[in-house]
């Protein structure tokens, strides 16, 4: 998968190139739109991720003139400002997803896997999620350890499920929140982690491998590491 | 709401005015009225009164030169008929005379020797009698058996006695009854007519007044570009109409240079910790860090909540400034409510709180669903970080006439009194708080731009209370 990021902030730019690459991706970057939008008229890419505050023009005009000249890869923007006008203004000009800085890795790399998998739907979608021993049945709302039922509650379940959807990477609270309770908030206090204590508690008993891991600073990952 | 339809016609202001405005053209005409009858009146009167004054010194004359034959009383009594006749030009339809006449002389003896009139002299002999008259002068003497009125006016001879002659104008007294009675139907008509024309004219006119009303109510934070009708001609509504554009349009210019100064500071402070925050995420999953492992992750964390800091002051300098954007959409409340009291539960419980929830369902408040959200959490965050383990939590949510009500309140040690006057201006926190002070002022602000209002008080047998109400949506019943 190749990807164009037009971000002006040369740190920015750098720590996206060397984290994109990191996580698989091949990474062009461009520091202003007109040097962005020639690269983007290329062709060669799977999708964008456009800041909206370049020097010499607005993303927005560069999303605009992308894809009014044929280009149809999805386009992540990213944005310091965040007032709906904009988020919404941005999401009309064919942007396809919208992050406000500063972000997090885990965040920026879940929203572009879905950007990505928006033009690439899946094939089917399974109904049992598996990671090491544990089994979900999504008909039956079923989690395993082993032969062992698993006795969770609706939210419990939800909240793992999503954490299988996504073994092996790194989710934040903020991401939980939005995907599990579908509330984009920021608690001041530690809701998310008693609800991830109280998983664990269940999911990893005493004499099991942990699967629940917490990542100091970033959040959580599901792994049978 | 600014729609006069839901309005009865007698609650609006152009009622007011044209009833009045009505009245007033009632009253000054009636007065008018009343001038011009009471000249004509007098003027008819006048008339008959000169006339009266002539002949009955015509009479006198004749009189007192007739000689005293038996002749007399048939020369006066034909000079008082003819007289009689002079003034009886009024006559009705039938050719009856309406007015009536008598002459009367009395001797220096109190007798009535001549009598020249309708009917008998004995009723006019009384009331002549009964009244005093000055010589001359016509006076109103009413005679019974006999309306309207007569007009008497005497003259005393010194030998030949007294003369009285009397006249009843009947037909000008028609006349004036005429004049009164066209008049009271004309008066209504024209009361009427008016009264119609000044309520449409009036209504014609608070209807562009209502109509810069409505757009002014409608232009909240979310809509400053639409503008309020101007109209084509320049009267005072118009000037009103422009006026509220120029005040617009200095607001409109307002807002949007906070919002640039926000947007500025945003991207200014945002872009630095975005990068600063990836850097120490890149150090952070390079493995071989073991011992930076711990502050790199603390600096992180404390990225994030100098992030949510920076958010929540730009949010609160728009938000009072009445610039806070709403992405407004009917939000059932009690759902909200209801979802955050089931994120909150476990930690609320893992401080040994005891939480009760009471709400009432398909609470819809038109709103901005992030917002609430947030707001809520706020204040369930606040009480996680203000209560001292073991507390009792109470969440209620209903309906209180046309505003939602949200009842947060524990039994824990309340709000410091010091706090309680003030406790919605940025940057107030208790002593103890870890908080940074703008949590209430947030959900103040938020509140506020919905258009609700919330307040914060001890709660009956102690501890904390926060009501918070937003107006209800009328729910189209399915």
């Amino acid at each position: 998968m190749r990807l164009l990021v037009v971000e002006d902030d040369i740190p920015i730019q750098e720590f996206l190139k060397k984290s994109l690459s990191e996580a698989g991706y091949l990474v062009d970057a461009a520091g202003d739109a007109k040097t962005g939008e020639a690269l983007a008229l290329e062709g060669v890419h799977d999708a964008f991720i456009i800041d909206l505050g370049l020097p010499d023009s607005d993303g927005l005009d560069l999303i605009a003139r992308c894809r009014a000249q044929g280009s149809t890869a999805p386009v992540l923007i990213l944005s310091a400002r965040r007032s709906v006008d904009e988020r919404v203004r941005g999401l009309e000009q064919g942007g396809d997803d919208y992050l406000t800085k500063p972000f997090a890795l885990a965040e920026l790399l879940a929203r572009l896997r879905n950007v990505l998998r928006r033009v690439a739907p899946p094939q089917y979608e399974s109904t049992q999620l598996k990671s090491a021993d544990l089994n979900l049945d999504l008909l039956r709302r079923e989690a395993r350890r082993g032969e062992e039922v698993l006795q969770l509650t609706p939210q419990e379940f939800s909240l793992l499920e999503y954490l299988c959807r996504n073994a092996g990477r790194v989710v934040t609270r903020t991401m939980i929140l939005d995907h599990v309770w579908r509330m984009r908030i920021d608690p001041a206090t530690n809701v998310v982690d008693v609800h991830i204590y109280r998983l664990r508690s269940k999911v990893d008993r005493e004499g099991l491998r942990p699967l629940i891991h917490t990542i100091r600073g970033v959040g959580y990952v599901l792994k049978p590491v | 709401m600014f729609s006069s339809l839901s309005r009865p016609p007698r609650a609006t202001a152009a009622w007011r005015i044209s009833t009045w405005t009505t009245l007033a053209f009632a009253f000054g005409t009636a007065l008018a009225f009343c001038i011009v009858y009471f000249l004509v009146a007098k003027g008819i009167r006048e008339r008959s009164d000169t006339w009266l004054k002539g002949e009955v010194e015509v009479l006198a004359e004749v009189s007192a030169s007739a000689p005293r034959d038996s002749l007399y009383d048939r020369i006066v009594g034909e000079v008082a008929e003819l007289a009689s006749q002079e003034v009886g030009a009024g006559r009705n339809s039938q050719g009856k005379r309406l007015n009536s006449l008598f002459f009367l002389q009395v001797n220096s003896n109190g007798q009535a020797p001549l009598w020249v009139g309708p009917g008998a002299e004995d009723s006019f002999l009384t009331a002549l009698r009964q009244t005093h008259l000055d010589p001359g002068v016509p006076e109103w003497i009413s005679v019974k058996g006999w309306a309207p009125a007569f007009r008497v006016v005497v003259l005393r001879r010194g030998h030949g006695g007294t003369i009285y002659l009397g006249l009843s104008d009947l037909s000008a007294l028609r006349l004036l009854h005429r004049l009164v009675y066209r008049f009271v139907w004309i008066w209504v008509g024209m009361v009427a007519f008016g009264f119609f024309i000044s309520y449409l004219s009036a209504r014609r006119m608070l209807r562009r007044v209502e109509a810069i009303a409505e757009t002014v109510a409608r232009i909240g934070s979310d809509d400053l570009g639409s503008r309020v009708p101007e109209g084509p001609i320049s009267d005072e509504i118009s000037r009103l109409s422009q006026t509220f554009n120029r005040m617009l349009d200095r607001v409109q210019a307002s807002v949007n240079q906070l919002r640039a100064v926000t947007g500025a500071v945003a991207h200014d402070l945002k872009t630095p910790v975005t990068s600063i925050r990836g850097r120490l995420e890149l150090a952070l999953s390079d493995g071989e860090n073991g011992r930076w492992r711990e502050p790199v992750a603390e600096s992180i964390e404390d990225l994030d909540k100098l992030a949510q800091l920076l958010n929540t002051t730009l949010d609160l300098a728009e938000a009072e400034a009445g610039a806070l954007q709403l992405d407004r959409e009917p939000v059932d409340l009690s759902d909200v409510v209801s979802q955050l009291a089931n994120l909150y539960l476990p930690a609320m419980n893992d401080r040994h709180h005891e939480l009760s929830v009471a709400l009432e369902p398909r609470l819809v408040v038109q709103g901005d669903l992030s917002l609430i959200n947030r707001t809520v959490a706020n204040l369930l965050d606040n009480e996680i970080a203000h209560l001292p383990q073991g507390c009792r939590i109470e969440i209620r949510l209903c309906r209180q006439g046309e505003a939602t009500e949200l009842v947060i309140q524990d039994n824990g040690p309340g709000f410091p009194p010091e706090l309680i006057s003030h406790a919605f201006e940025r940057f107030v926190k208790g002593k103890h708080s870890s908080g940074h002070g703008l949590g209430l002022a947030f959900v103040d602000a938020v509140v506020q731009a919905h258009g609700g209002a919330v307040a914060i008080g001890d709660r009956p047998g102690g501890g904390a209370l926060i009501r918070l109400s937003l107006p209800v949506t009328t729910l189209q019943t399915t």
